[in-house]
């Protein structure tokens, strides 16, 4: 039913199978596919348990790209998630050396994150002349220079009592304790994104933030919540980065921030807001890391591997483009 | 519908095509992947040694990175060179991890931490692979022991000597050093101040500054102008630090100082300044290691670990055939062992025209 304007109105969605199969995410599950069976016939040590035993540290950052999603969704960026690992990493190590209890270092390491995503959000909030990209980048530098000055000279620190975090760090079985987490964090924050009002209010805001504010949206509200739920899954990440590290340096969490962003536009949420499905982000995360380890037990160059991701980003950019395109033409040619 | 059947067939096509792409690309562009690909197909039982430097790119890591190479296939194992993406020690730990998973024999590290390797190394250590550092060190844990280029106590020696032998014995000298909280630069330096109070035959020698330059050419040059117009009769600036030695180096040759400069230095970056007394060149001679050496040693080390010649106790010895040493392992300042590459090298007017295009 092709209204004026050529959108289709449907009340009740048809061939709801069909078009699950045929989405964005449907091609992900089939990349997904395609990589493991790929990889696994290139390399012979490509099984489940050196894989799995490979992933906690991409595990971590995948902590990072759910609440990223839910600021792509408006139209938003944060870039200062990787200086709010370091910082918060750098303050747990701090916290356990110096001798306080290690649910106590955990909880200081989840309040930096929240105070850090507050600040962030508190700023975007009271000044929204400022793009959110700059004052993420202002942000950026700010976390990692206090992170910098308390390790000093040095640059690094360890954590002397690490039984905690190697604690946390252990597997049941070959399967480590952050999987199920993650798991679990990425089904609420699709039912969130899905099934809830704050979902809907993500996409109103990112579509047109103007109508969402008239029609009753608190934009406000929602991009602080965003913004320290963002805070708050750094410090997640942080927690198990280091739970793989056992401590902390000047270049903790370099770079997380564009992995995060790169994973949730492979899986088709777009940058300019509006756009894109929580589990499409999830999948193209594990396609990412799959990929990462398989290429990497073959020795790939590393940046070789970033050329390749690289690649499959701008395609998975470009391809909704290209055939939007021709299928235009096709609609030209026929009238 | 059928756009979006366009859009997945495309991007299949996509996936494949970057897979296969990159499979040929891993063959040709590394040689380690390729002899590593071919090794696993014909299942030759050559044993695999892992060398991870601390990031692709590094002309110092190349030259480590060339020895260790060399020792390894001359004797009849195979080198894997895994370059982490960047210097960071992230992304070693996804390479160290990729290492563990294609079960290699042992594995050296140049870390870029200290400590945030120790979890991905003891991992390594339990599933039996053997583990040991170059360049710079992990902690005591997460190692068996460490191919160190220079002991704080033979580098420190050498700069004392070579500030006695250029000073001729006595008067005015100073350091320029790099950053005041550098770990390196500070160890030599309180090492050099401990050799000269202890020995009356430095007595003679008298130390008026240590300067910063913060590794930074600008600044080490200010800092440089600064001694010589301070102290008119200084003698010697002694610069433990590539930058430093090198800007120090360029002012005093520029303003014609009688003052001379020595230090540890790169030879690519010191060969203009390096030249007899009387040539006017700043530099009579100046020292750093050898980093082909410093590979070899290495290869020496994972291999006896390997063979079972050594398990990284103090104590344990090995022969390194082609540097024509019997290295014995000993105990490192931080409660591990470690291997101490010998004395620096020397780099003089007869062998820099050699070095200059090494490194």
């Amino acid at each position: 039913m092709a209204g004026k304007s050529g959108r289709t109105i449907n009340a009740t969605p048809q061939n709801v199978w069909r078009k699950r199969i045929l989405s964005w995410e449907g091609v992900l599950i089939v990349i997904l596919a395609v990589v493991l069976v790929l990889c696994r016939a290139m390399s012979a040590t490509y099984t489940l348990e050196n894989v799995l035993r490979e992933m906690p540290k991409y595990l971590a950052e995948m902590f990072l790209m759910l609440p990223m999603a839910f600021i792509l969704m408006m139209g938003e960026i944060d870039i200062s998630v990787g200086s709010i690992v370091c910082l918060s990493g750098t303050l747990g190590c701090f916290a356990v050396n110096a001798g306080m209890p290690f649910p106590v270092a955990l909880l200081i390491m989840l309040g930096t994150g929240l105070i850090c995503g507050a600040i962030n959000g508190a700023i975007i909030v009271i000044f929204p002349e400022l793009p959110s990209m700059i004052v993420t980048l202002g942000t950026q530098i700010i976390f990692r220079g206090i992170a910098e000055i308390m390790l000093g000279g040095g640059g690094s620190i360890a954590a002397k009592n690490a039984d905690g975090f190697r604690a946390i760090g252990k597997s049941l079985g070959i399967v480590p304790i952050v999987f199920f987490l993650v798991i679990i964090s990425g089904a609420i924050f699709v039912i969130i994104s899905t099934k809830m009002k704050f979902g809907r209010e993500l996409m109103a805001i990112g579509s047109n933030r103007l109508t969402a504010f008239y029609s009753g949206v608190k934009v406000k509200k929602v991009l602080f919540i965003s913004y320290v739920t963002m805070g708050a899954f750094s410090a997640l990440c942080a927690i198990f980065f280091t739970a793989a590290t056992y401590g902390a340096n000047t270049t903790t969490g370099k770079g997380f921030e564009m992995d995060a962003i790169a994973m949730a536009v492979f899986g088709g949420i777009s940058s300019t807001g509006g756009k894109g499905k929580m589990i499409g982000g999830i999948l193209s995360a594990f396609v990412i890391v799959c990929l990462r380890i398989g290429l990497g037990q073959k020795n790939v160059n590393s940046q070789v591997i970033l050329l390749i991701i690289g690649i499959l980003l701008i395609g998975a950019v470009l391809l909704p483009n290209i055939s939007a395109r021709i299928s235009a033409n096709k609609k030209k040619a026929i009238s | 519908m059928k756009k979006k059947l366009l859009s997945l067939l495309l991007c299949a096509t996509l996936a494949a095509g970057a897979l296969a792409g990159c499979g040929g690309g891993g063959s040709t562009t590394d040689t380690g992947s390729k002899s590593s690909s071919e090794s696993k197909g014909g299942d030759s039982g050559k044993k695999q040694y892992a060398i991870v430097p601390k990031s692709a790119g590094n002309p110092y890591n190349e030259k480590e990175v060339e020895g260790f190479k060399a020792i390894i296939e001359a004797n009849g194992g195979e080198a894997v060179v895994n370059y982490p993406q960047d210097a960071t020690a992230d992304a070693q730990i996804t390479v160290i991890n990729s290492l563990i998973s294609q079960g290699v024999d042992s594995i050296a590290v140049a870390a870029n931490d200290e400590n945030a390797l120790q979890s991905v190394l003891e991992d390594a250590m339990s599933k039996g692979i053997k583990v040991s550092c170059l360049d710079s060190s992990v902690n005591a844990d997460s190692r068996q022991t460490f191919a160190n280029q220079a002991g704080v106590k033979e580098v420190a020696q050498a700069l004392c000597d070579a500030v006695y032998d250029i000073s001729g014995g006595s008067g005015d000298w100073a350091i320029l050093s790099a950053s005041s909280q550098a770990t390196n630069q500070n160890a030599w330096i309180e090492a050099m101040k401990g050799i000269m109070a202890d020995d009356s035959k430095y007595a003679d020698l008298n130390l008026v500054e240590v300067a910063y330059g913060d590794d930074e050419t600008q600044k080490s040059t200010d800092q440089t102008q600064a001694l010589l117009a301070n102290y008119p009769n200084l003698k010697v600036i002694c610069a433990p630090t590539t930058v430093g030695v090198a800007a120090a180096a360029k002012v005093v040759q520029d303003t014609g100082a009688t003052c001379r400069v020595t230090g540890l230095g790169l030879p690519s970056e010191m060969a203009e300044y390096i030249g007899k007394p009387d040539s006017g060149k700043s530099c009579p001679y100046m020292f750093l290691w050898n980093p082909i050496d410093l590979g070899k040693l290495s290869a020496y080390i994972s291999l006896a670990l390997v063979d079972g010649t050594i398990t990284g106790a103090a104590g344990d010895t090995f022969e390194a055939k082609e540097l024509g040493v019997t290295y014995t392992i000993t105990e490192a300042a931080d409660g591990g062992t470690e291997v101490i590459l010998g004395a620096p090298f020397e780099f003089n007017p007869d062998n820099i025209e050699e070095w200059k295009t090494v490194y």
